[in-house]
């Protein structure tokens, strides 16, 4: 049966002084997806193997299921562990890999079989059981060590980058069928990852994490609409960060001063203050227009010109330098209908001040 | 493609060419005469009038003596071969694992500092450890734990103890690098699997470091069975082995052709092991499939 995971205040200090992990807390919850998502270097893995008990933690303590595990011998811990590079054994068959962890509980012959024949049906490997890991593509080494992982229904499902190494198409397949397959068997899963696209795809929830801390965690949504930190605002995804000093004009009660005469109006939620204060504002929800005369919308437009485009697709990425000399990314859907902006083209950006997120530093 | 396959081997033999020279120089020319000297009744240089013969080889086998050396020559390398490997393995296990770079200088020191002393040298510590009036024994006969000194000194158990000295590093570097480039993580998910540290090394790493076995454990037998001073200082001419009489033969008897001979055993027994091995080794990758 999946657990749940609880990260008391964990920080992990390496032997040459490096604060690996920081004072890390949270909650994981039974048959959640949960990722563990920074940049490289920020100890998603250090973390991940604290709960593995690869690694044990310099103070606080880690819980399954309400039980201290903190000092608890990896063997014993009943979790499944996808490595990063997979760590098939290689002088053992796609069976006998598999076969591993149920030998090691002392089922019988005929159960292992069985199981091992189950497990690699799932992953969609049959007929590859006499294989050795070095006759396997990246792909399937990757299905053979998720199918050791799992067969042996553990507690809890770890993943260290388990798809970093495969290409793009692959990956997203395998991105998929992982999420699937954590859905069906009711998987408590931890998945670590440097890549947000995947982490957002893929989630239940997400820690972001960096320097060791966590600085948010949250639905993908949540982390995407609602950043906390300005850190978490500027690593998920694309988005213009403002900081300025907050302000009051004739129109506008509550509004930030960004500098060379840019005001924007703080959201409706955001009383009024004083002090310094970051924003973000995601380039999608810019709306841009052919430059009107008009004068602007106090807070929430402004003028400039378009420095260059980059064509996505399904949308047109614009970096517009504003008369403020500020540098802004809009993106606007391809709809078709309309010209798209060349460089050159004076424009006039829209937006709604609920759209703009405050952010902690 | 052609003109490659063609100059590129001959641009590499004029490269090979000197080393290759030296090589049967000093390599296949002495055994070839020694192979030859086996199978002459008397040395063609001194002697004019010399035959073809087998009876060098038919007194070795006529001669329960003779098989006798042969056997204890071999028990000895096994002993020591195996005594090396139980002392060797787990230190190079350590050196292989240990994260500390300073634990791991230290280590290497401490393995490679013996080497630094010649062969005699370290062969007469030993004789000053176990002889009669030695260390050991003075120790043990002080502490009231035995009367009379146990014999330790001109026995095998006494060679093999110097030979072991003398081999280990062989075996613990030889260990240490076939260890170091297994990958730890295949251990950790062992474990992580529920395999216990003793079953995660049985299961993983133990066949994995088969080859660094084979080859470590080659090494030393073929140095073990080899050895002179030691069995000789050690042994004091009471413990027989195959260099023993060969030396014997030469300096004192001046059967040169029985003793080169013996030499040929000698020689045929660690030919078979080193072709056991590549077999042995065959079988193992072969069976990793890493070729
Ligand atoms: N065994 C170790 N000894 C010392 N420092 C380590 C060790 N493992 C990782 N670190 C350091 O800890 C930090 C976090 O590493 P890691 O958890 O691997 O990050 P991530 O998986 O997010 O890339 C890095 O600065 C890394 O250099
Ligand atoms: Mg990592």
């Amino acid at each position: 049966m999946s657990a749940s995971i609880e990260i008391a205040g964990v920080s992990k200090v390496y032997d040459g002084g490096v604060r690996a992990v920081d004072a890390v807390a949270m909650d994981i919850r039974q048959g959640e997806f949960f990722s563990l998502l920074g940049p490289s270097g920020c100890g998603k893995t250090t973390t991940l193997r604290m709960i593995a008990g690869f690694e044990t933690p310099s103070s606080g303590a880690i819980r399954v299921d309400g039980a201290d595990i903190t000092h608890v011998p990896a063997h014993k811990r009943d979790m499944g562990m996808v490595f990063q590079n997979y760590a098939l054994f290689p002088h053992r068959t796609v069976a006998e890999n598999v076969a591993f962890g149920l030998r090691m509980r002392g089922l019988d012959k005929a159960t292992i079989t069985a199981k091992v024949k189950a497990a690699l049906a799932m992953v969609e490997l049959s007929g590859l059981e006499d294989r050795r890991p070095a006759q396997l593509s990246g792909g399937q080494q990757q299905r053979v060590a998720l199918a050791r992982a799992i067969v042996i229904a553990p507690r809890v499902l770890l993943c260290d980058e388990p798809l970093g190494a495969l290409d793009k198409k692959l990956r997203q397949q395998m991105q998929f069928e992982l999420k699937q397959l954590q859905k069906k068997l009711g998987l408590t899963l931890v998945f670590v990852t440097h890549d947000q696209e995947e982490a957002l795809a893929m989630s239940d929830r997400i820690a972001v994490m960096n320097g060791g801390r966590v600085e948010q965690v949250g639905t993908p949504t949540e982390i995407y609409n609602q950043p906390t930190t300005r850190f978490v605002a500027d690593f998920i995804g694309d988005t213009n960060i403002f900081r300025g000093e907050r302000t009051t004009t004739s129109t506008v009660a509550s509004a930030l001063d960004v500098g060379k005469g840019l005001i924007l109006a703080l959201p409706p939620t955001e009383g009024q203050g004083t002090g310094v204060l970051s924003v973000a504002l995601r380039p999608e929800k810019i709306r841009l227009i052919t430059r009107t005369d008009a004068a602007t919308a106090a807070g929430s437009s402004a003028h400039g010109i378009v420095e260059n485009t980059n064509f996505l697709g399904g949308a047109v990425l614009y970096r517009v330098t504003l008369e403020s000399a500020h540098r802004v990314l809009v993106q606007q859907p391809n709809a078709g209908t309309s010209r798209l902006f060349v460089p050159g083209d004076g424009v006039t950006l829209e937006w709604t001040p609920a759209d703009l997120v405050v952010l902690k530093d | 493609m052609s003109s490659t396959t063609t100059t590129r081997p001959n641009g590499l033999a004029l490269f090979i060419l000197p080393s290759a020279l030296m090589f049967a120089l000093f390599f296949f020319l002495p055994i070839g005469l020694m192979a030859l000297m086996s199978v002459l009744t008397g040395n063609p240089v001194v002697m004019p009038k010399v035959a073809f013969t087998t009876r060098h080889y038919a007194r070795m086998v006529g001669d329960p003596y003779y098989l006798e050396v042969i056997w204890t020559t071999i028990r000895i390398g096994l002993v020591t071969t195996l005594v090396a490997l139980a002392i060797g393995y787990p230190l190079a296990h350590w050196m292989a694992r240990i994260k500390s770079r300073a634990g791991h200088a230290l280590l290497l020191m401490a393995v490679l500092a013996p080497m630094l002393t010649g062969i005699v040298v370290r062969t007469f510590a030993w004789m000053t450890l176990l002889s009669d009036k030695g260390v050991v024994n003075q120790t043990l006969m002080s502490l009231g734990l035995i009367s009379q000194p146990l014999k330790l000194m001109y026995t095998e158990t006494g060679i093999v103890v110097g030979l072991v000295h003398i081999y280990v590093p062989f075996m613990v570097l030889t260990l240490t690098g076939v260890i170091g480039r297994i990958d730890e993580r295949l251990e950790q998910a062992a474990e992580n699997l529920g395999a216990s540290p003793l079953r995660a090394f049985l299961e993983v790493t133990l066949p994995l470091s088969l080859p660094g076995i084979l080859a470590g454990s080659l090494l030393v037998f073929a140095l073990a069975i080899s050895a002179y001073v030691t069995p000789i200082l050690l042994g004091g001419f009471q413990i027989m082995t195959l260099p023993i009489l060969i030396y014997q033969q030469i300096s004192a008897n001046f059967n040169v052709g029985f003793a080169a001979a013996l030499g040929i055993v000698l020689l045929v027994i660690s030919l078979m092991l080193v072709i056991a091995y590549n077999r042995a080794l065959g079988l193992v990758s072969g069976q990793r499939e890493l070729q």
